[in-house]
């Protein structure tokens, strides 16, 4: 109602501008006299000093009505003005404020900034939150990942919970608090937890890692964390420091072997962390059943009482295949070709797709390989790197 | 001499040497011969509003004049040839910018530049013996470039009457020409044929009393608030323009202009239900039907203007 009422009043000055233009030219013809500046008009120091905004209050006030009925001074006015730059000097104040303290205090807590404000400040301290328990949970893994194998903790691992779904309230501070737990609890859930299979026993890992101290490797983020956490859940030396004679709780006692695997799993951080690439992702533990097979393998051969070192070279032999003539190394859940360099880009692949199909149909090498080779197989061929899972 | 006029006396010597001694040039003058000068310009400025202004406000006026341009402007009114030259130097390229300005073309302009020297030093001489140009009638309060653009303009104006033989015309007269048109039902607004004879009639009746009502309530409004409105409906100024006119910022006179709006419909109103004997309803209807009307006949013409003031409001606001 009130923007119409603008507009109306709009309207109607605008017509009266038009008939008053009309009523001008009219007049200005019947009265057919020439006038010059009359005295009742203002002169020209006037005009400037009120265009220059230097008159004086009552001066102005004066001026502002002759301006106000007189178009021929207003013009000049109007002119000079605009000669003088006024409208930009104008600017300032308005911009750099004559406002008090308490008037910018005001509009600072008028009510539409305080909404703007509280939203941004809910939304910044959502993110916030969310930032810290991702860091949280990210970092202590990555801590985990370099810790030093402290000596003496041969049941370490016992304490280790399954790594399926590791909770920031499940990680110690320090690594000392992860190993200070009793190891009697561990078995218990590690039984009723891991099942029958010995592949998804082995999984723990992940959270050995909280079990470390947090000066290791600050430098690293979390992704990189995450990139070399399958390495501390995949132990691959499987050759028990205990003989077993139970085939149905060697996998169960393969996880009281920790030292050893934490050892060598370790190592293969440290290598493949050093790689960094992607193939060496979380994805690895769900795609790849080998390593149970390898447990059992290991732990089967570990029945004997083999000396340690015996142990160590029958492992390194189940870690290396030769297949058409290059060598793959165990990785983790992958069979890697040795002369394969994580810089070197990747095809992925997956058996049984149209693409493998195609490529196999290519390259028999390949299918070979694939055939001989179960779970992940990063191959290098003709220059090329794939990885087929 | 009372003492008051002692005292003034005194606020205008002293004036005059402080005045001197800031001028970076001062062409050789005496306070004594800046006296005069400094008295004039107060007593337009100051005392002719104020006649008991205090010391200190004479004193703060008289140390704003712009000291160089008032000892260059008394020096060449008193003869000086040097600074005639400084004169001519340093302004003739304003002069030559406010001649264009004023000018619609190049050669009026050079002759309005040429003339204008004429005027400032006098062609003729007062009873002094002194030449009678426009000279004398520098105060110092502005600067000289932008007294000097003042001027030309009005040079160029009386020398663009003569030669079309225009009047100015004073806008309250306009007024009263529309009011008496308004009263005669005049054809100032010829929109749209309307079908029937009697309601075209009718509504001509309707928007010559709205028109008439709105010529007196401009009349009665302050001299500030009707200043806005001419220079934003009459001059065609943007609001930035008009409130640089004013002084004030675009945003302030964005606003006082939607005050004024309120206030003239609300004065309209009263003028049509007093003076003519309507009722407020159909004071309300009037406007509405008027606008319609307006808008039908004048949008094709202002639709480019309507959009640039909402766009400045909306900047504005």
């Amino acid at each position: 109602m009130k923007q119409t009422n603008h507009n109306e009043v709009d309207l109607l000055l605008r017509s009266l501008a038009r008939a008053r233009e009309t009523a001008a030219w009219q007049s200005s013809a019947e009265a057919g006299d020439i006038e010059g500046i009359s005295a009742a008009h203002l002169d020209a120091d006037e005009l400037n000093s009120y265009a220059e905004g230097v008159a004086p209050a009552a001066a102005r006030a004066r001026y502002i009505e002759h301006l106000a009925d007189c178009a021929a001074c207003r013009g000049i006015v109007v002119g000079l003005s605009q000669a003088a730059g006024v409208a930009n000097r104008l600017e300032v104040p308005e911009q750099k404020g004559g406002a008090s303290f308490w008037q910018k205090l005001g509009a600072l807590l008028s009510p539409p900034v305080l909404r703007i404000a509280v939203s941004a400040l809910v939304l910044i301290a959502v993110v916030g939150i969310g930032f810290v328990a991702l860091r949280q949970k990210g970092g202590s893994e990555f801590v985990a990942q370099n810790e030093p194998k402290p000596a003496g903790l041969p049941t370490a691992q016992n304490n280790i919970k399954p790594p399926v779904n590791p909770t920031p309230e499940l990680q110690p501070k320090t690594g000392g608090e992860l190993f200070s737990v009793t190891p009697s609890e561990s078995p218990d859930k590690r039984q009723a937890a891991a099942g029958k299979t010995a592949g998804a026993e082995e999984a723990p890992p992940a959270t050995i890692a909280k079990a470390v101290p947090k000066d290791a490797g600050s430098s690293v983020n979390g992704a990189d964390a995450r990139e070399v956490q399958p390495f501390a859940r995949e132990p691959k030396a499987e050759v028990p420091s205990t003989p077993m004679f139970d085939t149905e709780k060697s996998a169960g006692v393969a996880k009281e072997q920790p030292v050893k695997r934490e050892d060598r799993s370790r190592d293969q951080d440290e290598v493949l962390r050093n790689e960094g690439d992607d193939i060496h992702g979380p994805n690895r533990a769900r795609n790849a059943p080998a390593p149970a097979a390898t447990q059992r393998s290991g732990l089967t051969l570990g029945r004997g009482g083999p000396s340690s070192m015996e142990k160590s070279k029958k492992a390194a032999e189940a870690e290396t295949r030769t297949v058409m003539g290059r060598q793959f190394t165990r990785e983790g859940d992958a069979w890697v070709d040795v002369a394969y360099d994580s810089s070197r880009a990747t095809v992925r692949l997956s058996r049984g797709s149209d693409q493998f199909r195609a490529l196999v149909a290519d390259e028999p090498g390949i299918r070979t390989i694939a055939e001989q080779l179960n779970g992940v197989v990063i191959v290098v061929w003709k220059g090329r790197a794939y990885r087929i899972q | 001499m009372n003492q008051r006029t002692e005292q003034i006396e005194t606020l205008f010597a002293e004036g005059a040497g402080r005045l001197l001694r800031r001028a970076a040039d001062n062409h050789g003058l005496t306070a004594e011969t800046l006296i005069p000068r400094v008295k004039s310009a107060v007593a337009k400025y100051i005392l002719r509003d104020e006649p008991q202004a205090k010391s200190a406000a004479v004193e703060e006026f008289i140390d704003k004049l712009q000291a160089d341009d008032l000892c260059l402007i008394v020096a060449c009114e008193l003869g000086n040839q040097r600074a005639w030259s400084d004169l001519v130097e340093r302004f003739s390229a304003t002069v030559r910018s406010a001649a264009r300005s004023a000018s619609s073309n190049e050669e009026s302009a050079e002759d309005l530049a040429q003339s204008i020297w004429a005027e400032l030093h006098g062609l003729r001489l007062r009873d002094d013996g002194k030449p009678a140009g426009k000279l004398a009638y520098y105060s110092g309060r502005g600067s000289l470039a932008g007294w000097l653009r003042a001027v030309v303009a009005q040079l160029a104006i009386d020398q663009h009457r003569k030669q079309s033989r225009l009047v100015q015309t004073e806008e309250d007269a306009d007024f009263d020409r529309i009011i008496q048109r308004g009263e005669e039902e005049t054809s100032w607004s010829g929109h749209g044929a309307t079908p029937n004879p009697e309601l075209q009639i009718s509504t001509k009746l309707t928007g010559a009393q709205l028109q008439k009502a709105l010529a007196e309530a401009i009349k009665q409004m302050s001299g500030e608030d009707r200043l806005l409105v001419k220079l934003y409906y009459f001059d065609g100024l943007r609001l930035r323009e008009a409130g640089a006119v004013l002084g004030v910022h675009e945003a302030t006179a964005s606003r006082r202009l939607t005050r004024i709006h309120s206030e003239l419909r609300q004065q309209v109103e009263k003028v049509l239900i007093e003076q003519e004997g309507w009722t407020k309803a159909e004071a309300e209807r009037a406007f509405s039907e008027e606008a319609l009307t307006l808008e039908a006949d004048i949008e094709p013409l202002l639709t480019g203007e309507t959009v640039l003031m909402k766009k400045e409001n909306e900047v504005a606001g």
